[in-house]
């Protein structure tokens, strides 16, 4: 099955008078358990394609389809449900909760899709045990180290079991040799749970590893394969 | 221009909370103030009023006028004292009066006396005449007419209007000594005082005398039985009087600290919203000190701004309060009350000098 | 609630400050509600808890009784009016008076024995039957039972034969006496008196008839005289409705700042953790979570403050010296309850509307300055 398809997505931006043109009839499909890098210079479009992809954003036009739903005309309140159900999000800059600690991070997800209790605490644990941060699963996140909070994001990523997980840049940030282990860990996570990926990146050892790599220039993706 | 001046001529949406919640209060403060104002007029007219710098009491009474009792003898011996130079009788009934023509009787303050007030013609020579306060209109009554006093309907008639007279909150009838006690005979036989007798003396001192020397003297001479005291303690002696003022002013300056604290939160929010752009102009050269003073600049305008509506709001709501409410709007007032909210809304925004010195300029390029 | 929950949880220091604040407030607003009632009570109490369940005064005295002078003619009409069963003069004035030695500003009133206008309040002792007899307020201390009361100069000794609670007048110490006894110190205080009149008239309506409708009755009757019902003379009474007037504007006041202080409080908390709520709302928390998380933490906070200000206030009637006797009024202190939190929460609905404003995209895509518009 397809865990993503985008048809012909326009995303369009007033600005003052005119208008930008953030995606151009942009299409991309990924299968099930592919990894797909999208690389592409500032202002291409790259962090439209994850907003729409992740339903954070309402494409102006077409189609996106994310394991089987069509979300394309979701309103945001569907919207919302969906990104708590299909889709794991790790963003640019960390992002996690500050007053919550490394485990609360993970249990957070659960807790506002009012999931069961124990079997979201059973996940969020086996999470942070296979991401090698069982012992400091009780630190807040100012009390981690940079890689340490990026692999929270990574386990809270894949907290609901998504269709789909969404990467943002995730090594810009971090150093050659974090940036390895960061690397490493999402595609192994990845692979070991046969979930798809689109992976915004720059890094070359990102592209690498991935089972496809996809140009993007002025809101238009390529379909060359650039591996 | 200022930024921070710009920044409330183009977004001045943004500031409305602030500058109603301050209207409001400033409305709230000059009525507070006009209605402590008016409460204190309205009570103490005709003791501040007196001609002469002293009043005597009978020791008994406790500085309350209904309950003091003056004799002939009392008096003689009053008139006695060095430093004394004129003394004169006042005797006073509460009542209610009939106005014809109207529904509701107006709350009258019967006095007779010997020595006129300021602002007070002498004693009518006609019995049955009296001047009456000019608070007396708002009850419908006129020059001329005639009103039915007490229970037994005693008729006096106006002959003119003086004003600022009021005690206890009573418009006042000035009545010559036996206007007064033909009155009391009809109305109110258990306070009667046999001629010769008043409830208080007001007493005016000689100019090169000591009011405060003059009054223990007099005490003295009467072997203990008055207390003489100032106008100004007579008036605060009035019951009812210290505590509606310490009332008034805990209200007033909860309300005035209340404002420091709707600005300073005002403020605080803004600036945390503004961080961003805050660390852009520190960026690019303002220095922490710079951006207070437009902080501060702010508050003072917004104070300003509301201190002018809420003045005009004050206004109004005194145009529709009934006549009956004693409430006076001051100048002075007013005044303090604009320079107190000015001060509150600085020192309120200052709170947040904290805040803008920790805004870093490098997260501006982050 | 796990956000919320913890949030608390990671920054007891600041949500415990604004928990004691409001506590403090609350207090502020129940001791005021405490003191007002019994500082009502204080004015007219004498006239509320006397036997008489109608009084009947001049109307010229405008609800002032001390201002009221009954002429016998006046008595006797209102005496004709059907419906009256038993009727008693009440002297009241207010009189200087020595008490353990002290000279004292004391409302005395004056009934006869065995008539309407008896205090009904009794706490020890017994009613005054005799000249020279009277019961006295037992709040301000200045009475024992067996004390002798005189006139400043020293005459007309009264032996305190009990003491009343609430029954004060004009927030005085008050003595009731017998009628001559009034009429004594009443003469005693002013030698020229020719008639010392009874200030008001308290009436037992005869059993048929209701309190009200005799007051109606006599209105109607007695075109001089203002008859009302025990309790609406006290409610109506000299400077009720100005205490009152002026505690409303403090209670108001400090409701107010309640809400206002809480409303900007959360706001603020808002707007400072707006990344971690765009975050959360990008994973996927619906708007409802996070308001309902906001609306959790106002409720805690509010039900700390409340137990705070329930301590404080058990606390205050039991060490506060007012001269006044304090009593709670569950009634008054669940309606400004319920207006505190009414008003608080709607000083939160500003922060409410932020949260719902809040969009997901900028967890991506952080408007350009960090602040927002």
């Amino acid at each position: 099955m397809t865990a993503l398809r985008l048809e012909n997505v326009s995303k369009v931006y007033p600005s003052g008078d005119a208008e930008i043109v953030a995606l151009d009839h942009a299409s991309l499909e990924v299968g099930d358990a592919e990894i797909v890098a999208l690389v592409g210079p500032s202002g291409s479009g790259k962090t439209t394609v994850l907003s729409i992809a992740g339903g954070l954003l309402s494409p102006s036009e077409g189609w996106v389809v994310v394991g089987g739903n069509d979300i394309s005309e979701y309103n945001p309140k569907r919207l919302t449900n969906f990104r708590r159900e299909k889709v794991g999000f790790v963003f640019q800059s960390v992002n996690l909760v500050p007053f919550l600690t490394a485990r609360e991070n993970l249990l957070v997800v659960a807790d506002f899709g009012r999931r069961d209790k124990k079997k979201a605490a059973a996940r969020a644990d086996q999470l942070l045990g296979e991401l090698g941060l069982e012992k400091r699963k009780h630190n807040l996140p100012a009390q981690l180290s940079g890689g340490e909070r990026q692999r929270v994001a990574v386990g809270r990523a894949f907290m609901n079991e998504p269709d789909l997980v969404l990467i943002d840049e995730p090594t810009s940030a971090l150093d050659t040799k974090l940036g390895e282990q960061v690397m490493e860990l999402i595609v192994t996570e990845v692979r070991a749970r046969d979930t798809a990926a689109v992976i915004v990146t720059h890094d070359p050892r990102m592209t690498r590893r991935a089972d496809r790599v996809l140009p993007i220039v002025d809101g238009v993706i390529g379909d060359t394969a650039m591996s | 221009m200022k930024p921070a001046l710009l920044e409330l001529r183009r977004r001045p949406w943004r500031f409305a909370p602030a500058v109603l919640a301050l209207v409001l209060l400033t409305a709230l403060l000059l009525i507070l103030g006009g209605l402590l104002d008016g409460l204190y007029t309205g009570f103490t007219g005709a003791l501040r009023a007196q001609p002469g710098a002293l009043l005597v009491y009978s020791t008994d009474a406790n500085v309350s006028v209904p309950r003091s009792r003056i004799d002939a003898a009392m008096t003689a011996e009053v008139k006695r004292v060095p430093g004394v130079e004129r003394v004169g009788g006042l005797g006073t009934a509460l009542l209610g009066a009939d106005v014809s023509g109207q529904a509701t009787q107006a709350s009258v303050a019967l006095f007779g006396y010997q020595l006129a007030p300021q602002g007070v013609p002498g004693p009518p020579e006609i019995t049955g005449q009296v001047y009456a306060d000019t608070s007396l209109k708002a009850y419908g009554v006129k020059e001329g007419q005639t009103l039915l006093l007490g229970p037994t309907r005693y008729p006096v008639s106006v002959v003119g209007w003086v004003s600022d007279t009021n005690f206890m909150l009573q418009g006042s009838l000035w009545g010559n000594v036996d206007t007064w006690r033909e009155v009391l005979a009809s109305a109110r036989p258990d306070l009667v005082m046999a001629p010769g007798t008043y409830q208080i003396l007001t007493v005016s001192t000689a100019q090169a005398a000591d009011p405060a020397r003059v009054a223990v003297a007099i005490d003295a001479a009467t072997d203990g039985t008055t207390q003489t005291v100032t106008r100004s303690f007579a008036a605060d002696s009035l019951p009812g009087i210290k505590q509606q003022r310490s009332t008034f002013i805990a209200i007033i300056s909860t309300t005035f600290f209340v404002v420091a604290l709707v600005v300073a939160l005002f403020f605080v929010l803004l600036i945390l919203e503004r961080t961003g752009i805050y660390a852009v102009f520190k960026a690019i050269g303002a220095s922490s000190g710079q951006l207070f003073s437009q902080v501060v600049l702010q508050a003072v305008v917004i104070a300003v701004l509301s201190f002018l509506l809420g003045t005009l709001l004050a206004m109004g709501v005194g145009a529709l309060i009934p006549p009956q409410v004693p409430l006076q709007l001051t100048a002075g007032r007013a005044i303090e009350v604009g320079v107190g909210l000015i001060v509150m809304a600085a020192l309120g925004s200052a709170l947040s000098l904290r805040r803008v010195v920790g805004i870093d300029p490098a997260t501006a390029i982050s | 609630m796990l956000a919320a929950s913890r949030e608390i949880r990671r920054s007891p220091v600041r949500f415990g400050l604004l928990a004691g604040a409001i506590g403090l407030l609350m207090f502020l607003v129940f001791f005021q509600q405490t003191l007002l009632s019994a500082l009502l009570n204080s004015f007219a109490g004498a006239l509320q808890n006397q036997s008489g369940t109608v009084l009947v005064y001049t109307s010229e005295a405008r609800d002032n009784v001390e201002a009221s002078a009954l002429s016998p003619d006046v008595i006797a009409q209102v005496a004709a009016v059907p419906g009256v069963g038993q009727i008693g003069p009440v002297g009241v004035a207010t009189l200087t008076l020595v008490a353990k030695g002290q000279q004292l500003e004391v409302a005395v009133i004056g009934a006869e024995p065995g008539k309407p206008g008896q205090p009904t309040k009794l706490i020890s002792g017994r009613l005054a039957t005799a000249p020279g007899e009277g019961v006295a307020s037992a709040e301000a201390k200045n009475f024992g039972i067996g004390d002798t009361v005189t006139t400043a100069a020293g005459g007309w000794p009264v032996t305190i034969v009990g003491l009343t609670q609430q029954s004060q007048l004009n927030v005085l110490p008050t003595l009731f006496a017998t009628f001559d006894t009034y009429t004594a110190l009443r003469k005693a205080a002013n030698p020229d008196a020719t008639a010392v009149l009874a200030s008001a008239l308290a009436v037992v309506p005869s059993s048929e008839v209701s309190p009200e409708a005799l007051a109606a009755a006599i209105n109607a009757e007695v075109s001089s005289v203002t008859a009302r019902t025990r309790n609406d003379a006290a409610a109506n009474a000299l400077g009720v409705s100005a205490t009152q007037a002026s505690f409303v504007i403090v209670l108001t006041l400090a409701v107010v700042v309640v809400a206002l202080v809480i409303g900007f409080f959360f706001l603020i908390m808002t707007v400072q953790k707006t990344a971690t709520l765009t975050l959360l709302r990008a994973l996927g928390a619906p708007a409802g979570y996070l308001v309902r998380g906001l609306i959790a933490q106002v409720a805690l906070v509010l039900g700390v403050a409340l137990l705070l200000a329930a301590g404080l206030l058990a606390a205050a009637m039991v060490t506060a010296n007012t001269g006044l006797s304090l009593t709670i009024e569950p009634g008054a202190l669940v309606a400004s309850t319920a207006a505190i939190v009414g008003l608080s929460l709607l000083g939160v609905a500003f922060s409410v509307w932020r949260v719902l404003r809040i969009e997901p995209i900028q967890a991506v895509n952080p408007p350009a300055l960090g602040g927002i518009e």
